[in-house]
């Protein structure tokens, strides 16, 4: 019953979360003094020349209606929150008219989630591991070059990276291509080889500078945890290193990493600006990029919409987790 | 068993700060030896050293601790390690962190056995635990318990039953009833001879209290500022203590009966 009412409860946060979210989203466009109709015409009537003043009407109720800039402001949130919550609709991209917008998130979701995920998942391995060893011998020599490479690369600015990376391995070496082509048939060996291939600098970029945080916030972790009295207790036992790494320290180290491990998947949604960027890769920050660059109201609403329900979905699923993972919650 | 010989422990190396000086003592088979004294009267630090923990900066200047136990060779304390949770095993103060939280209870008692002993039929040894912890008067239910679950005063039973597990010749316990209400503190006693005179083993208990000593210890340990001061049967020092700062201690007991306040005998013994 306790658990029923914690997922209940926890679900009804959820949707607050969510409603709050997106009622913000709603508004806050509303009192820019930017009026996207009125944009829409102008950039209309520059290269239609001469309209007279009926024609301008009809196509500002038009244009109303395609935007959903109908009615007072409370019908216009009806209809948004409808349109969001029950047909996950947002109207049309209005820089790549009239492609759905939600047609471009899915095609570039794959993408970004793809690199990021992935990315992401080595970078965490690799620095948990490495940690885990540099915290547990702090004074070896090892131990000290890991926390001396991790705090060198941890503060490095992602772009260097990948510029630096771009301009040895794309360009004075062209191992790795300098922009993302994909080439193959739709679920072919070719095509996931053409991905790997044109996913690998930016994911290395990715793995290169966000590893040394893992290093140092799982170094600092194991550390405490060597001093804690159930370690010394169990070392007294005449437990091996290799049982009082596994059993006693990995397990508690690992509980606070795997919260930010959630965390970096719900903001994987908002795609890597920079990355995709630098490597011309067709993710989700690009599509964001060239939405606020071409003022595109429904596509920016879409992707932000996309991020707040992914953050939101994300922390969701870690306080389902945790009580798997730590005891403590679960009967606490 | 365990011989400790002339023995100056202490910590650091280039400023060696001395917690131990000069301490002799003989613990031998089958009897409850009680270890007292104040804080930072060295007793955990000498109880470390003969369990051969010499993990944080503790090392030992001079003298010998030689254990020997049965069916093995005599060994030094700096070899102690092979014995642990063999010949040997301990108990640390139960505090809220002293076991692991995101491990059973049932996996904590039979983690420190050698291999051969916790591999092999699960249910076999899942029986065998739950007839030890009903020997003990321990619910088997404390099995599939996390730590966080267990009272304070359930806790300090646990690590009770894992070091008794172990079926060991020699048992440390290090201020196993400090933090525990008094009704608490007889259970965990009666639990610690019990287990003595079911094994026939040696228990060394650490305790500040000599009302705990008082009730449990064959023989006494007095311990005042690294040194060992006094030793002999429990009756005879309380009797007829023969040191000046066992007679203040005794002393700063209360009684049923006298009025005198007793603290001011303590503090006139402890500059």
């Amino acid at each position: 019953m306790r658990l029923v009412n914690f997922i209940a409860g926890r679900i009804a946060v959820y949707v607050m979360v969510l409603a709050v979210g997106m009622t913000i989203l709603f508004f806050v466009p509303r009192f820019a003094p930017t009026d996207p109709v009125d944009a829409m015409l102008a950039k209309i009537a520059v290269q239609s020349g001469y309209m007279d003043a009926s024609q301008v009407d009809a196509l500002r109720a038009s244009l109303s209606d395609t935007f959903g800039l109908d009615g007072s402001l409370l019908e216009q949130y009806g209809a948004f929150l409808r349109r969001v919550f029950v047909e996950f609709d947002f109207g049309p991209s209005l820089s790549m008219y009239p492609t759905p917008v939600m047609e471009l998130i899915s095609n570039a979701l794959p993408w970004t989630f793809g690199l990021l995920f992935s990315a992401t998942i080595i970078a965490w391995v690799l620095g948990n591991f490495v940690g885990l060893l540099a915290g547990w011998k702090p004074n070896s020599n090892a131990g000290r070059a890991m926390e001396g490479l991790a705090i060198c690369l941890y503060p490095i600015p992602y772009y260097i990276v990948a510029l630096i990376l771009s301009v040895l391995f794309s360009y004075v070496w062209a191992i790795f291509p300098l922009t993302t082509t994909i080439r193959g048939a739709p679920w072919s060996w070719d095509l996931v080889r053409s991905i790997v291939w044109n996913s690998f600098l930016p994911a290395m970029a990715i793995v290169i500078t966000t590893f040394g945080w893992w290093i140092i916030s799982v170094k600092a972790q194991t550390q405490a945890l060597k001093e804690e009295e159930f370690v010394r207790y169990a070392r007294l036992k005449g437990l091996s290193d290799a049982r009082l790494l596994g059993r006693y320290i990995l397990p508690n180290a690992l509980l606070p990493q795997i919260t930010f491990l959630a965390l970096q998947i719900g903001l994987m949604f908002n795609g890597s600006l920079i990355t995709e960027i630098i490597f011309d890769y067709p993710g989700l920050g690009l599509l964001i990029y060239k939405a606020v660059l071409q003022g595109d109201y429904n596509l920016l609403m879409g992707t932000i919409s996309l991020s707040i329900v992914a953050v939101a979905t994300a922390t969701m699923i870690i306080d389902f987790l945790y009580p798997l993972i730590d005891p403590r919650i679960r009967h606490g | 068993m365990i011989e400790v010989d002339n023995v100056t422990l202490g910590y650091g190396s280039r400023n060696f700060i001395t917690a131990v000086d000069g301490a002799s003592m003989t613990i031998g088979r089958n009897e409850i030896v009680g270890v007292a004294g104040e804080s930072g009267s060295g007793k955990s630090t000498l109880m470390r050293a003969i369990y051969g923990d010499f993990s944080t900066g503790l090392r030992l200047r001079s003298g010998r601790i030689t254990a020997t136990f049965p069916d093995r060779a005599p060994i030094d304390c700096s070899e102690m390690r092979k014995t642990w949770w063999q010949d040997i095993s301990y108990v640390p103060q139960g505090s809220m962190s002293v076991l692991n939280p995101l491990m059973k209870v049932h996996k904590q008692l039979i983690d420190g056995l050698p291999k051969h002993k916790r591999k092999g039929d699960r249910r076999a040894i899942r029986r065998d635990l739950e007839t030890f912890l009903a020997g003990l008067d321990l619910d088997p239910s404390v099995l599939d318990a996390y730590p966080h679950q267990l009272s304070g005063g359930m806790r300090q039973r646990v690590l009770v039953a894992i070091a008794s597990y172990v079926g060991p010749h020699l048992i440390l316990a290090d201020e196993p009833t400090t933090a525990l209400d008094v009704v608490v503190q007889k259970r965990i006693l009666l639990m610690l001879v019990e287990i003595q005179r079911r094994l026939g083993n040696t228990l060394v208990l650490v305790s500040h209290d000599l009302g705990v000593h008082y009730q449990i210890a064959d023989r006494l340990i007095i311990m005042f500022k690294g040194e060992v001061v006094e030793t002999g049967p429990t009756d005879e020092i309380f009797a007829n203590p023969k040191h000046e700062y066992t007679q203040r201690l005794i002393g700063s007991l209360p009684r049923l009966g006298t009025r005198k306040s007793t603290v001011t005998a303590l503090r006139r013994a402890t500059p």
